[in-house]
């Protein structure tokens, strides 16, 4: 939600003392204009990039009209375009490893102290959403929405509903949200058997079919409060519960010596077939005279054992009333997954097992800087660089894996341009 | 009193008058020539009769008598208590940036696109003549202290359109637009189930054409009002700096950095102009203001 109550909302308390003057009813505000062609349309274009690794292309546009009756239709189009490659969840040796891809057709190989990379990822993914924003009775505002977006093997589909009630003179609102998605995994080359190995090309790996479902459900709850003129502070908290295939199909895990450390197999990793969480949420916007400062903290955890803490500040420089700057710090640091397994020892049982470094004792800075311009008062052209640096911790070190870099920093560029227009 | 013009175009009666020191319009949607005579003289009886009642410059009304009191007891009809008590309010809801009381700054502040700025002396002294706070009014009785004054003519015209528009709704009930200078109030949709098509005018206008998408000058008025502040034909001008005829009777002198003019659409053309006036003493933060406001607007800077 953006600081648009900045100031104190005198409408209300004005379309009383009106109606009192004139001897009529309130009138709601909303019918006084029908307007023909409210649209605001909002477009940008991200580009991030891992160092060495993933890339993605993703525009973005919306567009919100205002079908009158303080009613409005949100359309949202999001174009992902991946490429690059990603850690498959095996660790780096002293020696080159072969693998073998995802859809069995062939091999990759990392060399000699490399972390192993799978350089097959290829992916688009086209998400269609759509919002209708409409009142209901004089101080509740409803939101309902679909979503759907599909790739190559992943299918989602989704509805939500969210209601805000305000109250208190308009002072406090009161939120509450449910949100499902259905979603439908097809991994390529079909869905690996948990801790089953990586068979050598040309063979191929055991598979549970495909098709395999994932459901997510969400339930949010959340106040906004006004507090005087200059500050606005907001808490929500959200329940999050996950069933159904879980797993990533196409990591792995490297299975060693539980001497030496040195790699003797690959296997398929597995998850938990469901998980809950929990997040809670609070953001502190401060308005100067025309700077704004943002502050905000989240505590999130889950059943698989993560813990998280975030701290993100933006600061909001009105350099004149066209130009703004604003940069941005973020700090994220989490506990690692309960199964989280840098590597697994030959010969032990485990119940569930992930190498995926973003399960691991992680901390994430990001740092950035906005550059906005009012082109005109029906339009906005912004430009947003951020650095960011992913640093995440081994479960265990064993034998020799201590010559290697297990788990490698990750670094990111990102680069948005957006381009916003009311007409 | 000259008598008002009435006029058919196409689908509507248009009737026209002067009062208020505007050009004022009825837009009546009816083909009855008669009954659109008969809105119009009763429009130009409602807008004459306000104009006279809480005008300034006579010395036979309300207004001159409460002005004129010297602290002494004054006791007021229905309408003009309505008024105050509304005044009132404003002043409470905007934490004294809308005061009745702030007329008294004319005195220093001549708006006549001269540079005859006052001196903070002569704003300082004015401005202990300021203050809703200091004024008594307890319905039906005000005491304005000596040296004081009260000037309901900053929300006279909005409200005398209002006035018009639920007189006339009363006599037909058919849409019917109101226009007092450009302070609008509509009764309901149109016959053919549209509004009134209005036009946000500005002299800002001219310098968007080049962006031609950009500009939106016309929309439909179903229901509601729309009311614009500005400085756009009442100002001073002193080494390049415009200074708005909005005062603000905290500090006693224009607020800085307003826009030209700005226009709200609300509920009704009082609470519209009310709304303008707020966001004109906003200065730069006059669109913020709107926006928390949550009304539509457009302001020209």
């Amino acid at each position: 939600m953006q600081l648009k109550n900045k100031h104190k909302p005198v409408r209300r308390g004005l379309a009383l003392a009106t109606a009192s003057l004139l001897g009529v009813p309130v009138v709601n505000t909303a019918n006084a204009l029908q307007p023909s062609s409210e649209w605001e349309v909002d477009t940008s274009i991200l580009f991030y990039a891992e160092t060495d690794r993933v890339s993605l292309a993703e525009p973005i546009i919306r567009a919100r009209k205002d079908i009158g009756d303080d009613q409005f239709l949100t359309m949202k189009l999001v174009l992902d375009t991946l490429t690059g490659s990603s850690a498959n969840g095996a660790v780096a040796t002293g020696s080159a490893q072969t693998f073998t891809t995802p859809s069995g057709q062939g091999t990759y190989t990392a060399g000699a102290n490399e972390t192993p990379l799978d350089d097959s990822f290829h992916d688009t993914r086209v998400a269609l959403s759509g919002e209708w924003e409409r009142p209901l009775g004089a101080s509740t505002r409803a939101i309902f929405g679909v979503n759907a977006s599909t790739e190559y093997d992943y299918q989602s589909i989704g509805v939500s509903a969210t209601f805000n009630w305000d109250f208190n003179q308009k002072n406090s609102t009161l939120t509450a949200g449910l949100a499902y998605n259905a979603d439908t995994v097809n991994p390529v080359g079909g869905a690996p058997v948990g801790f089953t190995p990586m068979p050598t090309f040309p063979s191929v790996k055991a598979t549970q079919g495909t098709g395999l479902s994932k459901d997510v459900g969400d339930l949010i709850i959340g106040w906004t409060q006004i507090l005087g003129r200059k500050d606005l502070m907001q808490v929500n908290f959200v329940y999050g519960n996950e069933s159904g295939y879980l797993t990533d199909p196409y990591k792995i895990l490297s299975v060693v010596d539980g001497t030496t450390g040195d790699t003797n197999s690959y296997v398929y990793e597995q998850r938990p077939d469901s998980r809950s969480r929990q997040a809670f949420f609070w953001r502190w916007s401060h308005m100067f005279e025309e700077d704004v400062f943002r502050i905000s903290y989240r505590y999130y955890t889950d059943d698989w054992g993560i813990a998280s803490n975030t701290v993100d500040m933006h600061y909001r420089f009105e350099i004149n009333p066209r130009h703004y700057l604003e940069p941005h710090v973020r700090y994220y640091a989490q506990s690692a997954a309960d199964f989280y397994h840098t590597s697994l020892i030959d010969g032990q049982s485990y119940d569930n097992a992930s190498a995926d470094y973003r399960l691991a004792d992680m901390t994430d800075t990001t740092i950035g800087l906005k550059y906005g311009v009012s082109l005109s008062n029906k339009s906005e052209f912004s430009i947003r660089a951020e650095h960011m640096l992913q640093q995440a911790d081994p479960s265990q070190v064993i034998g020799n894996q201590s010559a290697q870099d297990l788990v490698p920093d990750v670094t990111a560029n990102m680069l948005t341009f957006n381009y916003t227009l009311q007409w | 009193m000259s008598s008002p013009s009435l006029e058919y175009k196409q689908d509507h009666w248009v009737g026209r008058f002067q009062a208020m020191a505007s050009p004022c319009e009825i837009l009546i949607d009816s083909d009855d020539q008669l009954l659109a005579a008969q809105l119009l003289q009763a429009a130009q009886d409602e807008a004459l009769r306000i104009e006279h009642k809480f005008s300034r410059y006579r010395q036979d009304n309300i207004t001159y008598q409460i002005n004129q009191s010297h602290g002494q007891a004054v006791e007021v009809d229905e309408e003009t208590a309505s008024l105050l008590d509304y005044a009132q309010q404003c002043y409470e809801l905007s934490d004294g940036v809308f005061d009745v009381t702030s007329g008294v700054l004319r005195q220093a502040w001549k708006f006549d696109g001269s540079d005859r700025i006052p001196t903070q002396q002569q704003i300082d002294t004015l401005l202990s003549n300021i203050g809703w706070p200091k004024i008594s009014w307890q319905r039906p009785v005000i005491r304005v202290p000596a040296g004081m004054e009260i000037d309901l003519g900053g929300i006279g015209k909005e409200y005398a359109v209002d006035r018009t528009a639920l007189l006339l709704e009363q006599i037909a009930p058919i849409s019917i637009l109101v226009n007092y200078g450009g302070d609008l109030m509509t009764t309901k949709a149109r016959r053919n189930g549209q509004g009134w098509i209005v036009g946000v005018e500005s002299t800002a206008m001219f310098k968007k054409k080049k962006n031609k998408t950009l500009t939106k000058t016309e929309f439909e008025l179903l229901q509601g009002g729309i009311a614009t502040s500005g400085d756009t034909r009442r100002y001073l001008l002193k080494n390049g700096i415009r200074y708005s005829h909005i005062l603000d009777p905290r500090t006693g002198w224009p607020a800085k950095n307003a826009p030209h003019s700005v226009t709200v659409a609300a509920g009704t053309c009082t609470e519209a102009g009310i709304l303008a006036t707020l966001a004109m003493l906003q200065g730069k933060q006059a669109e913020a203001f709107l926006k928390a406001q949550e009304v539509r607007f457009w302001c020209q800077r």
